[in-house]
């Protein structure tokens, strides 16, 4: 803390003092110079304020950890000792001092204000000393509140990360798989998957930590690994979207649907031989946002009911929606017809409101 | 036969644009330089046509190679940057270059940005001073544009697209094999267009009259818009006019 605190808070308390001082002596009809006893308490807790101040600079983490022992073998001594100093510096300034009395020599007027005031200086000595202490604790509950805080926001964000993360790897790997197979078969389409598949890497370095983005842009991201399973499933899957123009600003949490897509691939279209049929759509009812993947793969009866079935992907994202929205979104999956399986997610519905961009650019060449 | 040389600092790079290039009997390599002095005294020494350019080499950045060669006396190559960076694209685009590659990339896209440098190159070598005729007069209409769309730059000449839908505040640019969505209002976009070729047609959408196959009438006495690939584009009654005046012509 600054010293002007310690020193202003330590004059004004002496200023009350005198103030004090002289309305009492009014009372009692004894006359006294108010100017004299401003001069002579504020020059006091003048010096008490330097001290104060001296003590919380060079002794505060004694005063923090301080025991009783410390307290009766260091701060007790050293309260009896500051008390006396202070008054050797303060009769040094006021050597008329005290009032109405022949002329002393300096130890005996010591002696002199000593005998009166001692007592008042070692209360106020531990006065401060407490309050230092107290200070100190609060600093420090402060402190590891705020420790506290930012740890728990640390591990949310590192939650999500994992979670992110645990999306991309293995749809990475069996790419890799799928040329390195066609590396050797087919050189063309093997260079054609390595490009769609640095686009996409592209893509996800390019969004970097982002939670949140545009539906437009996780589309974007869709259409791209959408043309690589066609790639894979060769035409056996028919792809349809279809999006809602004023929902291409609609906000939605970053890779929400990469995994919802390739679990309708994984446990349904992949198995089937041709005729399959992946839909995917967003529409809105005003205030909340619904998307669903609808896919016409084997249903859900060969799967059994409960979560653990679903796997990583879909748990992973219901797990996120619940991070990001608490009770304010629905997730379900059902078979809507025979062998027709749908996954509909509905969250609160949100514009972005960032500007038209200028990432476009025209020219003349 | 056009002459070219290949610049990247990476000899697999290079390596691979040789074999790419086996493919394109036109274009002839030159040379190869795998530093930036190396690639100017080479552009100096066989004044080629065409440059295939990486952006970031050892010594100097592709940018500071075509600032140094357009310092010389030569005429500057036809430029196709090829690159691992999306980020130095504006750059390019602005100092007309033909193409963009991000690597890795494909035969076919290697094959888009060679037949427009190509191009470039015969319409150069016809009339040499139609470039700079054209700059001075200062048409106002864009020939091309750039953006990013699927993991791609594209510098796409306006005369590949189909058409352009309105959704909301987005545009859909249509070509013959791929559309892309683009954060851009319909009417700014109207406004580069050059209004000879595109057509607006409705309140959200514009033609390219070079792929319009007719205009006929529909069941409900509304006109539509057939274009050569079979897709249909209704029109407004408010604009049947003018698409009248311009097929009539």
């Amino acid at each position: 803390m600054h010293p002007a605190i310690f020193i202003g808070a330590a004059v004004s308390l002496g200023c009350l003092f005198a103030l004090q001082e002289w309305i009492s002596s009014r009372f009692w009809n004894y006359q006294i110079h108010l100017g004299l006893l401003l001069q002579a308490w504020g020059v006091q807790y003048f010096i008490w304020g330097v001290i104060c101040w001296v003590i919380w600079w060079k002794l505060s983490p004694q005063i923090n950890n301080a025991t009783l022992r410390t307290m009766l073998t260091f701060f007790l001594p050293l309260s009896i000792a500051v008390g006396v100093f202070e008054e050797m510096i303060w009769i040094l300034i006021f050597p008329t001092l005290p009032h109405g009395r022949p002329p002393m020599p300096y130890w005996r007027r010591l002696a002199f204000v000593l005998d009166g005031e001692m007592i008042d200086n070692i209360v106020l000595f531990w006065c401060a000393f407490f309050l230092f202490r107290g200070l100190g604790y609060y600093q420090r509950f402060r402190e590891k509140e705020r420790a506290e805080s930012q740890l728990q926001s640390q591990l949310v964000q590192a939650q999500m990360r994992a979670l992110r993360m645990q999306l991309n790897p293995h749809f990475l790997f069996n790419t890799m798989n799928g040329i390195s197979s066609l590396m050797r078969s087919d050189v063309q389409a093997a260079d054609l998957m390595l490009e769609q598949l640095s686009r996409l890497l592209r893509i996800t370095l390019h969004r970097g930590e982002a939670q949140f983005i545009t539906l437009s842009d996780e589309m974007e991201f869709i259409e791209m690994y959408l043309a690589m399973q066609d790639r894979r499933f060769a035409g056996r899957v028919r792809q349809q979207m279809s999006i809602d123009p004023h929902l291409h600003d609609a906000i939605v949490p970053t890779m929400i649907l990469q995994p919802i897509v390739e679990n309708a691939y994984a446990h349904g279209l992949s198995k089937l031989n041709s005729e399959g049929l992946l839909h995917i759509e967003a529409t809105s009812d005003g205030s909340r946002l619904c998307l669903s993947v609808t896919n016409n793969g084997l249903g859900l009866h060969l799967t059994p009911p409960n979560g653990k079935s679903k796997g990583v992907g879909l748990t992973n994202v219901q797990d996120r929606l619940r991070m990001h929205y608490g009770d304010n979104h629905s997730f379900s999956i059902t078979e809507i017809k025979n062998n027709t399986v749908q996954v509909i997610v509905k969250l609160p519905l949100q514009l972005s409101e960032r500007p038209i961009e200028k990432s476009t650019r025209y020219g003349v060449s | 036969m056009i002459q070219a040389v290949l610049a990247d600092d990476e000899v697999l790079a290079r390596q691979k644009l040789r074999q790419l290039l086996r493919e394109i009997p036109e274009i002839e390599v030159a040379g190869e330089g795998a530093t930036a002095a190396e690639t100017i005294d080479l552009v100096r020494a066989t004044n080629p046509d065409l440059l295939f350019l990486d952006v970031r080499m050892p010594d100097m950045d592709g940018f500071d190679i075509v600032g140094e060669l357009s310092n010389g006396s030569q005429s500057l190559p036809c430029i196709i940057f090829t690159t691992a960076y999306d980020r130095y694209a504006l750059r390019a685009f602005e100092i007309n270059a033909v193409d963009y590659l991000l690597k890795p990339f494909t035969l076919e896209r290697f094959r888009a940005a060679t037949e427009r440098a190509l191009q470039q190159i015969k319409a150069k070598q016809q009339n040499p001073h139609a470039h700079a005729a054209k700059s001075q007069n200062g048409s106002p209409y864009t020939t091309r544009i750039v953006f990013k769309s699927k993991g791609r730059i594209l510098f796409l000449p306006v005369s590949e697209i189909c058409w352009i839908g309105a959704e909301e505040n987005y545009v859909r640019i249509c070509t013959q094999s791929e559309t892309h969505l683009l954060r851009e209002t319909m009417a700014h976009l109207e406004e580069k267009l050059d209004p000879s070729t595109f057509l607006r047609v409705h309140r959200s959408s514009i033609v390219n009259l070079q792929y319009v196959k007719e205009v006929r009438p529909e069941v409900d006495g509304e006109y539509g818009v057939l274009l050569n690939n079979g897709q249909k584009i209704s029109m407004s009654r408010s604009y049947r006019s003018r698409i009248k005046y311009w097929l009539d012509r």
